[in-house]
């Protein structure tokens, strides 16, 4: 950056000399923040496909559980079913019995 | 209710919020005495009691909830939970649960949550707390004694798998379009989500746009009465999303004002009293966990009974048309006469007006006044004895 700016995305400052992408008339963002977030498939551990979401206009996926349900997965067989028996294997806490 | 139904058996039943479910279960098997409480943050809706009783019963706790009305005063907190502590007890293992911690902040706390903080200093037993925010100042000293866990609102798609199971097991369907909308309304909120579609499965209509809207008072009250079935009025009840104290009164207005036998009168004002017990209850102790009673309580108005009609006063319109019309006519003929005699228009319909109306019947007194009146003076005339 030549110029100090605010991210518009974060509403962080970026310095004079940090990477920052600039458009003209919409603004200056980090690096990082212009990489496109989204959630992962809890079952193929993939990307969950937010751009592509049905519910696109109402998931805040800053504020959401991190991991969803890819729309392939979602329309497998038994989808709740193949959800838990991921989960149980990524995260083997959740088997215990005391 | 199918909120209720289909609550999660076991901790890895829940959907999402994966790791906080996981940090939970950490730190239940690594619990020893002096482990800093738990408080569980996040949106309602999405498991924190529904977790903290799941744990209670996988770790073999008798779990003792509480909620911020048990622990606004040191005395009260100190009443239930001094046995509980205490090194000998008749419980079994105990584990604490405060639900909506959060709550005791403010004008109703009367050194609840100093008395909290000292116990949650030095814990003997699992303590686990919940709350929905934690900016107030009350919850920066709580949390400066806990472990904190986070809980995000449910990804919307997780919400459908999960939703599309429970409507699986139930048999029901629900359009495409009604599906995205429960989850939009719900806005992250299991338990709302799941209410909202046993709602449009049910009971209330066709799952049409209108469904999803709020219906106001008096198309609820109508509806209410016009419904084909117990299940239908409860849809149109859960619908009609208004003040408690607000849809109290509208039905006791509509029952009152109606054309109603003394038998079927009494019935429905012994259902509305216990409703306004109920209401009056939550409001005492500020237990806004009993409000879901309310509706279960309303509903044993349900009979289809064309008689009654939504009325927002309290009194039968032939009276109402009478205090408004005639008390016009009366207001302006005792203002022409407060003239007269040199008395205030209050003075002379309270003191004078009887006598006047009187005189006239008796025929001692004629005056002299414009023929609009003289309705209202035959009227007044036949109730005066």
């Amino acid at each position: 950056m030549k110029f100090p700016g605010t991210c518009i995305i974060c509403d962080e400052k970026i310095k004079v000399n940090e990477i920052g992408l600039w458009a003209k008339g919409l603004g200056v963002k980090h690096e990082k923040c212009s990489q496109i977030k989204e959630l992962r498939c809890a079952i193929c551990n993939g990307s969950a496909g937010c751009q592509s979401c049905e519910f696109r206009d109402i998931c805040d996926i800053e504020k959401v559980s991190p991991l969803c349900i890819c729309k392939k997965c979602s329309e497998e067989k038994n989808p709740y079913d193949s959800y838990q028996k991921s989960i149980k294997k990524k995260l083997p806490l959740l088997n215990v019995k005391p | 209710m199918w909120s209720e139904k289909h609550r999660p058996q076991n901790i890895s039943d829940m959907v999402g919020n994966e790791e906080s479910r996981s940090a939970i279960i950490e730190w239940f098997t690594k619990w020893k005495k002096g482990t800093k409480p738990l408080l569980l943050i996040g949106p309602p809706g999405i498991g924190k009691t529904t977790i903290a009783y799941l744990t209670a019963k996988q770790f073999g706790y008798d779990l003792i909830g509480l909620n911020a009305s048990d622990v606004r005063s040191k005395s009260r907190i100190n009443e239930i939970l001094s046995p509980v502590l205490g090194n000998i007890t008749i419980l079994g293992s105990p584990m604490i649960f405060v639900d909506e911690v959060d709550g005791i902040h403010g004008r109703g706390d009367y050194g609840g949550a100093e008395a909290l903080i000292q116990i949650l200093k030095e814990p003997t037993i699992p303590i686990v707390l919940a709350a929905n925010s934690d900016t107030s100042d009350k919850m920066k000293s709580i949390k400066k004694v806990v472990k904190i866990i986070s809980f995000k609102p449910i990804p919307p798609r997780l919400m459908r798998v999960y939703l599309e199971n429970i409507l699986k097991k139930e048999t029901a369907k629900l359009s495409p379009g009604a599906l995205i909308k429960v989850i939009d309304k719900s806005k992250g909120d299991i338990r709302s989500m799941i209410n909202l579609a046993q709602s449009l499965v049910t009971g209330f209509n066709p799952q049409t746009e209108k469904s999803f809207e709020r219906i106001n008072i008096e198309d609820g009250i109508n509806a209410f009465f016009k419904a084909n079935s117990i299940d239908e009025a409860r849809g149109v009840l859960y619908a009609m999303q208004i003040e408690p104290k607000q849809k109290i009164d509208a039905f006791y207005s509509s029952i009152i004002t109606s054309n109603l036998d003394s038998n079927s009168l009494a019935k429905y004002l012994e259902i509305i009293s216990r409703a306004d017990v109920l209401y009056g209850k939550i409001m005492k102790t500020q237990n806004w966990r009993l409000l879901r009673y309310l509706n279960e309580t309303l509903i044993e108005l349900y009979q289809k009974d064309d008689r009654i009609r939504y009325t927002r006063y309290n009194l039968s319109w032939p009276l109402l048309n009478r205090i408004r019309w005639d008390g016009r006519k009366i207001k302006s003929l005792s203002s022409i006469m407060a003239k007269k005699l040199h008395l205030s228009t209050s003075s002379f319909s309270a003191i004078c007006l009887p006598y006047v109306l009187f005189c006239i019947k008796n025929k001692k007194l004629e005056l002299e006044l414009e023929e609009t009146f003289g309705d209202i003076i035959e009227k007044e005339i036949e109730l005066v004895k």
